[in-house]
């Protein structure tokens, strides 16, 4: 039920299309990992997960299962079952014939076949709904046996496309519970597409990110958010703080000061934008000192917006003048250019009264920061 | 963030009950016309027909209860009930087959589904009259096609006008197969492929596929037109009358020969074979009906 997966140089272009919906995307899967392809709509993500499947046949590339080619292989003989954002169970079946549907077709008795069904119906949390008819079924239910229906296939890879977004946000946080919950019984090999972020990190070990048919960054979720190879990356995790300047010496120079690279890390000498997750900023108290490993900018509170529990703070740096004195000619155009991104963003508990004027200390750990390319 | 009700939202909530209330008396008034209409000539002609056939109505003399117009004519009413119901059997089981393969064919949306759905849209404006005198003038035994293929009379099968209504049959699977392909086709393109696919990710074959999952969803949809393909052909007159033999006659024809007869007894009988008719068809919409209630998709 875990194979291994390997896209090598996909490409995709659709007929009429000016550019290629798919454009030369590389990356592997290893059996039993959980990869999310992550992006917005129009990235591509569908058309990837679509040639994996086989249902559309990619322009260029190969697409690899176990290290074998499935070029020229149709669907059915692929080993792979997918779940679609909606389920799209049978409606002339029952709930326990739709799981057992790949059972039957692949001619085992029915008996069998059901037999079979019920221990993924039991999987999903559904043991005892299988006599019912699928209209009888809440949106949730749908789609848990929407899953078991593919589970019971025992495909090689798994490809769950959107499947939760049409659901609620405590029903998504139950599939997600669900799907770990699988993943640590079955552990079949999965392939999920999403456009949100969150889903990604909370399912997913690793995430290939898309931006117009582009891999951007095939990684560990965790560094994609703390380690972004392009702004283009930075942005779509949801970074906020952008801080151009320059590295020289092997620190970057912007207009929050001088900050070295983290231990183990270099940054490429010239032009670079800082960026760092806005959740990594500590604000602390007007004039407080910083602490090992944190570089302590002087700031003052901008704007504030309410964000349920959490409350988000936009920080303009005061002092940035002497800074850019400081730095030299290249490092003053770069903060130049920069200029109305100079602040600083940050997320505190909406219990913490700090009011728009009010004057703090921006607290920024050296080892969240990272410099990509402007 | 929450969704914050728009000012349409509020507005839908204040309507008054008397306003939907008065908008529903309005629409019905709307359609009042025509079901009056559709009404009188459904009801009222079968009613009329009715009434005839027990005599209420003579055309003659005093207007008195008997069933004579069903006995008058009780043989030539079974063996044309008997014919009718295999006409219609027939084309009804042919039409179905050939338009739902016609319909899978059209949603596979490749060239040669194109090319069925513009033959099948072609054929359906095309009046039974002169598909019916198309068929006699190619399959007749001087008919086009034994001429082109250089077959004698004698030895090109009786197809029209003979024992087997061939004709007959054939003219009504030419228009009904295209209404089939075309409703069940219109059924289908809106649901079958994404079930298609996931059947397909499911290791389901081409032909596994279609046995399980597109029949069934096409099910529905292929009893309502054979519903309206069987009654049509149980009641339809021209294409019987034209392509088939003088005797025995289907009930539609028995029905308006008697109807046109020069004897003025005649009519109740024509009348009784109509009733006849009617009541044969309500049967078969009642068994269609059921049918369709035991599909799983239907319930």
């Amino acid at each position: 039920m875990s194979a291994s997966l390997a896209l090598d140089a996909l490409t995709k272009t659709f007929d009429g299309a000016d550019h290629a919906a798919v454009d030369a995307v590389s990356f592997s899967v290893a059996p039993g990992e959980c990869l999310a392809i992550l992006g917005p709509s129009g990235s591509g993500k569908s058309t990837v997960l679509r040639s994996i499947a086989g249902l559309d046949v990619p322009s260029s590339g190969r697409i690899l299962v176990d290290g074998a080619d499935v070029a020229g292989l149709a669907p059915e003989r692929r080993g792979m079952a997918m779940v679609f954002q909606r389920p799209l169970l049978f409606p002339h079946l029952s709930v326990l014939d739709n799981v057992a549907f790949a059972a039957t077709v692949a001619g085992q008795p029915r008996r069998e076949a059901r037999a079979d069904a019920t221990q993924f119906l039991e999987l999903v949390q559904l043991a005892g709904f299988g006599s019912r008819p699928v209209t009888a079924l809440s949106g949730g239910q749908e789609q848990r046996v929407a899953l078991a229906r593919a589970l019971a296939a025992r495909p090689r890879v798994l490809l769950l496309d959107e499947p939760f977004s049409a659901l609620d946000p405590e029903l998504r946080s139950d599939m997600h519970a669900l799907l770990a919950a699988i993943r640590a019984q079955v552990a079949p090999t999965v392939v999920m597409v999403t456009h949100d972020r969150d889903e990604a990190a909370i399912v997913a070990d690793r995430v290939a990110l898309l931006k117009r048919g582009r891999l951007l960054q095939h990684d560990a979720v965790e560094r994609l958010y703390t380690r972004p190879v392009s702004l283009d990356v930075s942005r779509l995790m949801g970074g906020r703080i952008e801080l151009a300047g320059v590295v020289r010496d092997g620190a970057h120079v912007s207009a929050i000061g001088r900050v070295a690279a983290p231990e183990g890390e270099t940054w490429a000498e010239g032009s670079g934008v800082l960026v760092v997750r806005q959740e990594a900023i500590q604000v602390a108290a007007a004039g407080a000192s910083a602490p090992e490993g944190f570089v302590a900018v002087d700031v003052v509170v901008a704007d504030r917006r309410a964000r349920g529990p959490r409350a988000e703070l936009a920080l303009a740096i005061s002092g940035a003048g002497s800074v850019v004195e400081a730095a030299t000619d290249q490092a003053t155009d770069a903060l130049a250019d920069a200029s109305p991104a100079a602040e600083l963003v940050a997320e505190v508990p909406a219990s913490r009264p700090l009011a728009i004027g009010e004057r703090a200390t921006a607290l920024i750990p050296r080892s969240a920061c990272t410099v990509v390319a402007g | 963030m929450l969704p914050t009700p728009g000012p349409g939202a509020a507005i839908a909530r204040a309507r008054p009950r008397a306003s939907v209330a008065r908008d529903r008396w309005v629409a019905l008034a709307s359609v009042a016309p025509a079901l009056l209409i559709a009404g009188l000539v459904v009801v009222g002609g079968i009613g009329m027909s009715a009434a005839q056939s027990v005599g209420l109505v003579p055309l003659v003399g005093e207007a008195a209860f008997t069933l004579d117009a069903y006995v008058a004519n009780g043989d030539e009413l079974l063996t044309g009930l008997a014919l009718s119901l295999g006409i219609a059997t027939a084309s009804t089981a042919l039409s179905c087959v050939i338009g739902l393969a016609a319909a899978i064919i059209i949603t596979q949306g490749r060239v040669t589904g194109r090319v069925v759905a513009a033959l099948s849209a072609l054929t359906i404006p095309i009046p039974h009259l002169v598909g019916a005198a198309s068929v006699g003038l190619l399959i007749a035994d001087s008919g086009l096609i034994p001429r082109v293929l250089g077959i004698a009379p004698t030895a090109w099968p009786d197809l029209v006008g003979g024992p087997w209504w061939v004709a007959v049959v054939l003219e009504y699977t030419w228009k009904e197969s295209a209404f089939v392909a075309l409703v069940v086709a219109g059924v289908l393109a809106t649901r079958v492929a994404r079930y298609d696919e996931t059947a397909a990710l499911l290791g389901a074959s081409r032909a596994r596929r279609l046995r399980h999952v597109v029949i069934p969803l096409a099910t529905p949809a292929v009893i309502v037109s054979a519903i309206i393909i069987f009654v049509y052909t149980l009641g339809s007159y021209e294409v019987a009358w034209l392509l088939g033999r003088p005797y025995p006659e289907p009930l539609p024809v028995l029905a308006f020969r008697l109807f046109t007869s020069i004897t003025l007894t005649s009519r109740p009988e024509a009348a009784a074979v109509a009733v006849a008719t009617t009541l044969v068809s309500l049967l078969a919409v009642a068994i269609g009906m059921a049918l369709l209630r035991r599909t799983p998709l239907w319930k």
